[in-house]
């Protein structure tokens, strides 16, 4: 993985949850961030995006740090 | 007694002009024309009645695309009862009326009005271009005209010099007989009002501007005068060179979303010209200067003919044969899978390319490379479309007929300039701006559509750019807090708990327009009108374009646009609605196609079990359940260097996509990067494999226009390398080890209507007969849905979305001051491959950078002068246009041609939900400079080098083996 690719992803969660923060309860917004996640992302985003928030999560946003802790880890299929 | 209900269209042929345009009206009248009974809507023109009846009365300044005009008096009738000879053009019919079309005093008359038509004009048919299409010829001999007793020495115009100016077609006033065709349908049909007659009597003249070169005037080149004239005056050089077509084939333009249906008129496999034809859905015979005349890239010097492969980027090609080129990519992408994994591998299929075509390249990566990681253009153009309009109104694309805009009363344009974008749809608009519509503008160029002649009352809100979701919010703020909602809509047709929610954000005092003045620069009392115009003055229709979508809120402001529709209850009905206007010609297509990572056909998407199960038991697989990457993600991985191998399908993404250096280098590590196109684009220079592709010309297939209509596209000639596109992906396919077996692409859309719901009733044969199709088409709509929503929402209830603006993290700073925002101009077409290789580019040779006056001012700069342009990502030098059509601060350029580095300055900020690009927003800095940038250097001599490696390609012994693949 490449820093930039890195970088690059958590610029995108952190405009999502700066895009649907105000839905609902704060719950409901990671809710909708993680859903977002888990319907446009694809598998291997997300196994990063989970990964640097495993390990580090510090430039994530507060919303995107609940959204990601929703996220499951995708699985390899096929 | 024949009835006839006039805009019943199986009736009408196309192919036949009947001379005045329909009478749209429920009352009938009966009349007798020649002893025949027949009853026709009140208001026809005794002419069209006549012409119904299969009874054709000499007329040459009629035609049914324009207003009747009773200037020639060829159409004289009798009618019993009437004093003297009526024309019957200008006579409408009426209730027991009896005509006579023909007797002596008739025959006369007609003859005598010839005589003096043919008594200047000059008598060189038989090498006249127009010899075999000339209505002058025709009614010479309709009327039987015998003798000139004026003789041919008089006073004349015979000698007036021909105005060649016009790459496409030649003016020969010599020929003229001054009925006013041209001149009216430049006002009527194209709205456009360049020619004029001038002077008076004899000395009554044709005349473009004001007494100009065609060249010089504002003349368009739509071509709506040149097919209007009866003469050959006004004429295609193309038939001046070639001589008359003998046969034409129906096809559909491959250049905008608009989706123009055209008689190609050919001479054996040669294409002389392109007429629009009457009875396209989409143009009604109407047409633009790039789909009616600029198709000669189809035939240029630079076509690829021939299949080529080389080991890396710095060795010459090498032209091979079908057979080994397949092979070749098939084991390179193999051996990449094995080497660096099953999702290392994606493509990406075509918006220029038909529906069969799109369908076959996401199967093929679906089910042969194994993963979803296939996207298409739309990804930088109208993706946030596809999102927006899904969660609010549960479909994604447009609600309405382009006809719709006839009954609209308010047409709002939000970042979109249709009569350069999508110019025949322009013509549309502008139509109904003259009959009296009202217009509003929201964007930060004063675009041409609020200067159409003789239009209505027009607003025009020139906010900042990247602020159109505090727009939207302002608008609906007004709409709410003045109670100028349509209460009964939204409590009908709108899920109440989101309604509730929006309401409640929307009626904050933040999103008044006095609040967001100061975002967006737009006095708010403007805003409040255009707002009450928009919810009060009748049918409300929004029609938006790419300076919605390509924002970093551009997801946010389509779910913005579709709730002021709901809010104002503007859906569901002729005349309203929100539509997008797409830019490619078949980018509603390849979405519809399933050519997104996360969405099989039909917008279904891959995590749903029941979905890939359908799928999978017809393509024999399993389909992964994970989304793949888009374009965007695909670049990064590639650079990051798990992304190795991509076979890209007639789009050119080196010069099309944002800062193109990051591109280059994702590209430059690509081990395996196959393109198929008709050029050697951009993209091709990175290319191992190169596959010829095949023009719209060359094959047969489907394209979806922008208001989801489904046109054919019919072959008229074969391509050039023996190969469709459709076949070359099928070859890919075969060789990868996945079989495809199909013989038609009729056998490919039979499949794509079997898995997806909304193409349920679409096949060739009902295409055939209905001549298009607007999808949704299926037991419920069998055949087609011209206006989406109009009982209910394909989620039941319509979605209001809370859209909170969110500024773009592009901001203006000291060392960046100015916003950069990119375009399009009528004569050329996206990245210009087609268009540059055409006459068009005399009208538009090279990119300019269109600056403010005072910021010109400021900088020094002068018009001509050379310009570098920096943002954060890169720099790049264009000459300069001070223009009074930006608002200070704006700066704008096209990207149209590959060397001026547009796309070298567009970062990589995008859309929130859906990674489109924010082209409409960069924050540059611009000063005057004395050589072009690195980066264009640099790309001159890589263009070079590749131009270069391609030229000195090794042709080895070319075996023709296209049989193969077929």
């Amino acid at each position: 993985m490449s820093n930039d690719q890195l970088h690059h992803l958590i610029v995108m969660v952190n405009q999502i949850s700066s895009n649907l923060h105000h839905t609902g309860t704060d719950d409901e917004a990671a809710e909708a961030v993680a859903g977002h996640l888990k319907k446009f992302w694809a598998r291997s985003m997300k196994q990063m995006i989970i990964e640097y928030a495993d390990q580090d999560g510090s430039e994530l946003s507060p919303l995107s740090r609940e959204a990601v802790a929703k996220l499951q880890k995708p699985v390899e299929t096929v | 007694m024949l009835q006839y209900f006039d805009p019943g269209k199986p009736a009408l042929n196309p192919d036949l002009d009947y001379g005045t345009p329909p009478a749209i009206s429920e009352a009938t009248v009966s009349l007798s024309i020649d002893g025949y009974d027949i009853e026709v809507p009140e208001g026809t023109s005794v002419l069209r009645a006549a012409s119904i009846l299969g009874i054709q009365i000499p007329k040459l300044c009629a035609s049914d695309n324009l207003d009747a005009f009773g200037s020639c008096r060829l159409c004289a009738v009798e009618i019993e009862g009437r004093r003297g000879y009526p024309a019957s053009c200008t006579t409408p019919v009426a209730e027991g009326m009896s005509v006579t079309t023909q007797n002596g005093k008739l025959a006369k008359l007609r003859r005598n009005i010839m005589e003096l038509y043919i008594s200047d004009h000059p008598l060189d048919c038989l090498t006249c271009p127009a010899n075999g299409d000339c209505e002058l010829q025709d009614m010479a001999g309709a009327v039987g005209l015998r003798e000139v007793r004026y003789g041919f020495e008089g006073e004349n115009h015979l000698a007036a010099e021909t105005d060649d100016s016009n790459p496409y077609f030649s003016f020969d006033p010599s020929k003229c007989i001054v009925c006013s065709r041209c001149v009216r349908a430049c006002e009527e049909v194209q709205g456009t009002f360049a020619l004029t007659i001038e002077g008076r009597g004899f000395d009554s003249k044709v005349s473009a501007g004001q007494s100009e070169p065609f060249m010089d005037s504002e003349c368009v080149s739509c071509g709506a005068c040149v097919q209007s004239c009866p003469t050959s005056t006004l004429m295609e050089k193309s038939v001046i060179d070639a001589g008359q077509p003998e046969h034409s084939v129906v096809t559909t333009c491959a250049y905008c979303g608009v989706g123009c249906s055209f008689k190609a008129e050919m001479k054996g496999d040669q294409l002389v010209r392109m007429v629009p034809y009457k009875g396209g859905d989409a143009n009604h015979g109407h047409s633009c200067v790039k789909g009616r005349f600029a198709f000669g890239y189809a035939t240029h010097k630079d076509r690829i003919r021939e299949p080529m492969i080389r080991g890396s980027i710095s060795e010459p090609w090498r032209a091979v044969s079908w057979d080994e080129a397949i092979s070749f990519a098939a084991s390179r992408l193999k051996a990449t899978q094995a080497r660096y994994g099953r999702e290392s591998i994606g493509g990406i299929t075509s918006s220029r390319c038909t529906n069969e075509e799109t369908y076959l390249v996401q199967k093929l990566i679906r089910a042969a490379f194994g993963n979803n990681n296939t996207d298409t253009c739309a990804r930088v153009c109208h993706s946030p479309t596809g999102y927006g309009l899904k969660t609010t109104l549960g479909e994604s694309a447009g609600t309405q007929t382009f006809d719709s805009v006839m009954e609209a009363d308010t047409i709002m344009v939000i970042g979109a300039n249709p009569t350069d974008a999508h110019p025949v749809f322009g013509s549309q608009v502008r139509r109904r701006l003259r009959q009296g519509a009202k217009l509003i503008v929201i964007d930060p160029r004063r675009i041409d559509l609020l200067k159409t002649p003789h239009g209505g009352e027009a607003i025009h809100l020139p906010l900042r750019p990247g602020t159109n979701v505090a727009m939207v919010n302002a608008l609906a703020y007004v709409i709410v807090t003045e109670g100028l909602e349509d209460r009964a809509f939204i409590e009908a047709r709108c899920d109440q708990s989101q309604y509730a929610a929006w309401r409640e954000f929307i009626q904050q005092e933040r999103n008044s327009p006095e609040a967001m003045e100061a975002v967006t620069g737009v006095p708010a009392d403007l805003v409040r009108q255009a707002a009450r115009a928009y919810a009060t003055n009748g049918n409300g229709a929004i029609y938006y374009g790419l300076g919605v979508t390509e924002h970093s809120q551009g997801s946010t402001m389509v779910m913005g646009i579709a709730n002021l529709a709901m809010a104002t209850g503007n859906l569901g009905r002729e005349g309203v609605g929100v539509n997008p206007l797409r830019g490619q010609n078949n980018v509603q297509g390849s979405c519809d196609m399933g050519s997104f990572p996360h969405e099989l056909p039909g917008y279904q998407h891959v995590g749903d079990p029941d979905v890939r199960a359908r799928f999978g038991k017809v393509w024999g697989v399993a389909i992964d359940e994970e989304p793949g990457l888009r374009i965007p993600n695909m670049f990064d991985a590639a650079i990051a260097g798990t992304f190795k191998g991509l076979y890209v399908q007639g789009e050119d993404i080196a010069q099309s996509d944002p800062n193109t250096q990051h591109v280059e280098a994702a590209l430059t590590s690509l081990d395996c990067l196959v393109v198929q196109d008709i050029f050697l684009n951009e993209t091709a220079k990175y290319a191992h494999v190169l596959l010829p592709g095949s023009t719209f010309l060359e094959k047969d297939g489907t394209f979806t226009n922008a208001e989801r209509r489904i046109n054919r596209v019919r072959k008229v000639m074969a391509p050039v390398a023996g190969l469709a596109d459709w076949e070359v992906t099928m070859a890919l396919s075969n060789a990868l080890g996945y079989p495809m077996h199909y013989r038609h692409p009729s056998e490919i859309m039979d499949e794509i209507a079997q898995l997806t719901p909304t193409f349920t009733g679409v096949s060739y044969d009902k295409l055939e007969r209905l001549g298009s199709i607007q999808w949704p088409c299926n037991d419920e709509h069998p055949e087609g849905s011209p206006t989406m929503h109009e009982v209910d929402f394909p989620i039941g209830r319509g979605r209001f979305a809370v859209t909170e603006y969110v500024a773009t993290e592009e901001r203006t700073t000291r060392k960046f001051p100015l916003v950069l925002t990119t375009g399009r101009i009528l004569s050329q077409y996206n990245v210009g491959a087609q268009t540059r290789r055409t006459e068009n580019e005399r009208w538009h040779e090279e990119d300019l950078l269109e600056i403010h006056p005072s910021d010109a001012e400021l900088r020094g700069i002068r018009d001509g002068d050379w310009l570098g342009i920096s943002s954060r990502v890169g720099r790049t030098v264009l000459r300069a246009k001070v223009s009074e059509r930006m608002l200070p601060g704006v700066v704008y350029t096209t990207f149209h041609h590959p060397g001026s580095g547009a796309n070298v300055i567009t970062t990589d900020s995008s859309d929130w939900a859906t990674n489109c690009p924010e082209y409409k927003v960069t924050a540059v800095q611009v000063e005057k400079v004395s050589q072009p940038s690195q980066w264009q250097r640099h790309f001159e001599d890589f263009d070079e080098r590749q131009q270069q490696l391609l030229e000195t390609a090794i042709h080895g012994e070319k075996t023709d083996d296209v049989g193969v693949f077929k």
